[in-house]
């Protein structure tokens, strides 16, 4: 590969690389999250940001967003409390992925500026190269293996890029192990040495060098097997000394590389002669060159939303924050998630996730699909089992709060479901007591009655007591439950007021309507108070079973929703 | 005396001076408190998937059942939904079999024992009216408060096994421990409104506002609440109102406050 070819893809890549933080950092201040943000104009989050930046780094809270950088984004104290594997796994690759970012990656730059008699093939710089690289495997692997003992219910959130990130790291440190394996046993790169340092590619004028680095240094000349003849050795030792020597350790060093070259050597002449060493080294520089680009688009962009978004906080703590910083703080959250699910495992309603089979519930899941909203407004114009899943997931949080509290990142997630929902009620998917009102009791009636089949959802398990005669048959009609009943005593003239009373439901229930009652304010506006089934002279069941018509009515309703919509 | 604490969402969120005066009181009581890795009672859910309801109020009482403990809340609407919860697996074998399979997954198995209580009930009954009747050192002698009992502590009996529904005391007794009289008020057994807020606001504010305007007539200065969700709807209901609201205050304030307890104790300035 010509240097000047190097350079120029590296340059590219480079440039690619800051063209997509640029995007990505865009983003904090396009990306619109919540009805409040949906009218500000960017120029007013830009000066926000700068405003809040400002008040952050020159406040006395900066020492407290420093301690806050070091423990949590450096030190990950609280991945810490929670799994230590994680979180070793998690320091092996920062550590690993820097140094050999550091020290190999950017030799030229660095390394050779701080130790001007850096050579990659001398120790301890060999050393340490195999010992960052075998570093960075181990944490993957452990991160890796921590997450797959996580149930299938409650799986890491993903996205799109994150796969082919992971894939490109794994290439870039197996093919650099690879290559150097490849390097250490190859006699063709023996013979590119003396070919520039002795100007000879003889085999038999170099046999005495041949011994040594066939006996020391790992190189598989074919002819020269078995036990090195000592004169040769020694006669090859002072010439290793003096042409050698001072930029070759011996490569026993590379604990990884080395016994992948030992396992290589057999077939070393093959891959030599198919140019392995030429092929390797493509592969590594340009799976190194592509992981730069992409970058930008994968979960690792954390590393630098992180201290902004800690930065964001600094700010907050200072005092309120505007709606447009605000609104960008939201923005760069969703860049800021590391993903750790941390959040998932603390959520009040994880259990309720897991039952219903919809890990749109968890926070993580819901972060992702509170910014897609706000990427694409009209992803979720269909009423369907996507919409209802994500919708589900916003509307059942118990905004408790552990979420937030929990975020290794301290994201301010409460925030961002009020958003959230903010959002979703604008696309059309309010809190179920709000789109029940879309239609009256009637109407929902109605539209299901032209689909039959439609109300088997009724006589499902899930509503034990409605699905039996003898819960309601035994009503009098005594009006007793009416008359007790505060919604009904409050329930004025006005648009929207009740529409039926409990008793009516009741009589609905016996008559098999139950159809005319599932949309009815009554059901919907009942306020769970327990008056009427505590009053009925007959020990019916009355408010129990006003709740199991609101799931039947969620489902029933729901299905007729998403049938009904224009297409 | 030994509980596992079962705060709920609502008050770690929203209420913290729940937690404190509840803990500073209990602790003073000599009444130990155990947290456990609750969830969500199940409440929020239970109109959209009564299943989901059971389970996860299910798993609440097993982790309580593990550990050996009985749940103290403070919360009503905590407390009515594990109560019904328990009361839905033991009159339904079926389901009761599909939650406890649910339950396995997770190496935990359904309790038969776990007793689910309020805070109320175990200071009146638990500890004893005599018991704080002794620990007041300040009594607060002049003080008229209205009890707010709260629906879902109270209603249905047969589930709460609260108080009498009809006639209680238990919360008026409970405030005349501290000294304090308690007013009578026609609405004290009444909604708050908050369970149907997001439903329709205006209705809920209807409700809120009776009960506020009934206490008031009735001579109280204070509504002494012991639920989240109750406090919460009657001070955020009366806030940029025109009057002077009507003082709310916890139970476990009113009570700290008489025990000599000092009021940052109690989450009070
Ligand atoms: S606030 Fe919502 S998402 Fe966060 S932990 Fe609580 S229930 Fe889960
Ligand atoms: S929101 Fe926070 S806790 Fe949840 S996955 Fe993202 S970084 Fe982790
Ligand atoms: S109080 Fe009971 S018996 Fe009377 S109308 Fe209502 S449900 Fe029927
Ligand atoms: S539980 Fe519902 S229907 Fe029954 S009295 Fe209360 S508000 Fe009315």
């Amino acid at each position: 590969m010509s240097a000047t070819f190097l350079r120029m893809a590296l340059l590219v890549s480079l440039g690619l690389c800051a063209l997509g933080i640029l995007w990505r950092v865009s983003t904090w201040f396009r990306v619109r999250i919540g009805p409040d943000a949906r009218t500000i104009p960017l120029h007013r989050r830009l000066s926000a940001a700068v405003g809040g930046a400002f008040a952050a780094l020159f406040s006395r809270r900066t020492p407290g967003i420093l301690k806050a950088f070091v423990l949590d984004v450096l030190l990950q104290r609280r991945l810490f409390a929670d799994s230590k594997v994680r979180w070793l796994g998690h320091l092996f690759i920062l550590a690993g992925f820097l140094l050999l970012l550091v020290m190999h990656g950017l030799a030229k730059l660095v390394t050779l500026k701080v130790f001007p008699a850096y050579q990659a093939t001398l120790d301890p710089f060999l050393f340490l190269r195999n010992l960052f690289g075998a570093v960075t495997v181990l944490g993957v692997m452990m991160v890796m293996g921590a997450r797959r003992h996580r149930p299938a219910s409650s799986p890491i959130v993903r996205r799109p890029g994150d796969r082919i990130f992971t894939a490109l790291l794994a290439l870039v440190l197996v093919s650099g192990f690879l290559l150097e394996a490849q390097k250490v046993a190859s006699p063709r790169a023996f013979y590119r040495m003396t070919k520039e340092y002795l100007d000879t590619t003889d085999p038999e004028e170099t046999l005495p060098l041949r011994t040594v680095w066939a006996a020391e240094y790992g190189v598989a000349f074919p002819d020269l097997q078995g036990t090195p003849d000592p004169d040769k050795l020694a006669e090859g030792r002072e010439l290793h000394n003096d042409a050698c020597a001072s930029c070759h350790t011996r490569p026993t060093s590379a604990f990884v590389s080395y016994p992948i070259s030992r396992a290589m050597a057999p077939v070393v002449e093959t891959l030599d002669e198919a140019d392995a060493e030429r092929w390797l080294n493509y592969l590594h520089v340009f799976a190194c060159f592509l992981g730069l680009i992409l970058l930008p688009f994968t979960r690792f962009f954390h590393a630098l939303a992180d201290p902004v978004s800690l930065l964001a906080n600094g700010a907050a703590s200072t005092g309120p924050l505007s709606p447009a910083a605000r609104a960008t703080r939201r923005a760069l959250a969703t860049d800021a998630c590391v993903g750790c699910s941390l959040c998932d495992d603390r959520c009040s309603v994880a259990p309720i996730a897991r039952h219903l089979g919809n890990p749109a519930l968890l926070p993580s899941h819901k972060l992702l699909a509170t910014r897609d909203l706000a990427l694409h407004p009209h992803s979720l114009d269909r009423v369907d089992a996507h919409a209802r899943r994500v919708a589900e997931g916003a509307w059942l949080c118990t905004t408790c709060g552990r979420c937030t509290e929990r975020c290794p990142v301290g994201l301010d997630l409460a925030d961002m479901w009020d958003a959230g929902k903010g959002d979703l009620a604008h696309a059309g998917h309010p809190a179920p007591a709000q789109w029940v009102q879309e239609r009256t009791a009637l109407e929902w009636a109605d539209s299901l009655g032209a689909s039959p089949g439609a109300l088997d959802v009724l006589r499902d398990a899930a509503s034990p007591l409605s699905a039996h005669r003898e819960t309601y048959s035994a009503c009098v009609q005594c009006q007793t439950c009416t008359n007790v009943c505060p919604v009904v005593a409050h329930g004025g003239e006005e648009p929207g007021a009740i529409d039926l009373t409990p008793q009516k439901v009741m009589n609905l229930l016996r008559l098999g309507m139950v159809d005319l009652a599932l949309g009815s304010r009554m059901v919907w506006n009942c306020a769970t108070c327990y008056q009427c089934q505590e009053h009925c002279p007959e020990g019916i069941r009355v408010t129990d079973v006003m709740l199991e018509l609101r799931g039947m009515a969620y489902r029933s309703l729901g299905q007729s929703r998403e049938r009904r919509q224009p297409e | 005396m030994k509980y596992a604490l079962f705060l709920g969402c609502k008050i770690p969120a929203a209420l913290p001076a729940y937690e404190m005066s509840t803990r500073a009181v209990l602790g003073r009581l000599g009444v130990t408190l155990v947290d456990l890795p609750f969830n969500c009672c199940g409440n929020p859910v239970r109109s959209v998937d009564r299943e989901a309801f059971v389970v996860a109020a299910a798993r609440n009482l097993a982790l309580a059942g593990r550990a050996g403990l009985d749940v103290l809340t403070p919360c009503k609407c905590c407390f009515g939904s594990l109560r019904h919860a328990q009361r839905f697996l033991d009159e339904d074998p079926a389901l009761r079999q599909r939650v406890q399979a649910f339950l396995a997954r997770e190496g935990l198995s359904l309790p038969t024992t776990v007793v689910v209580e309020h805070l109320l009930p175990v200071l009146a009954r638990g500890v004893g009216l005599d018991a704080i009747t002794a620990a007041v050192t300040a009594p607060r002698t002049g003080l008229r408060v209205a009890a707010h009992y709260g629906c879902h502590a109270l209603r249905p009996s047969d589930v709460t096994r609260f108080d009498h529904p009809l006639a209680p005391t238990l919360f008026e007794d409970l405030v005349r421990a501290t000294g304090a009289t308690a007013v009578e008020w026609p609405r004290r057994l009444d909604c708050c409104g908050d369970p149907i807020h997001d439903a329709n606001a205006p209705l809920a504010d209807r409700l809120t506002q009776a009960k506020v305007d009934d206490a008031r007539e009735s001579g109280a200065e204070v509504l002494a609440t012991a639920c989240p969700y109750c406090h919460l709807r009657f001070t955020e209901s009366q806030a940029g109102g025109a009057r002077a609201p009507l003082a709310t205050m916890l139970y476990p304030q009113l009570l700290g406050l008489a025990m000599g307890l000092a009021p940052r104790t109690l989450g009070l300035p």
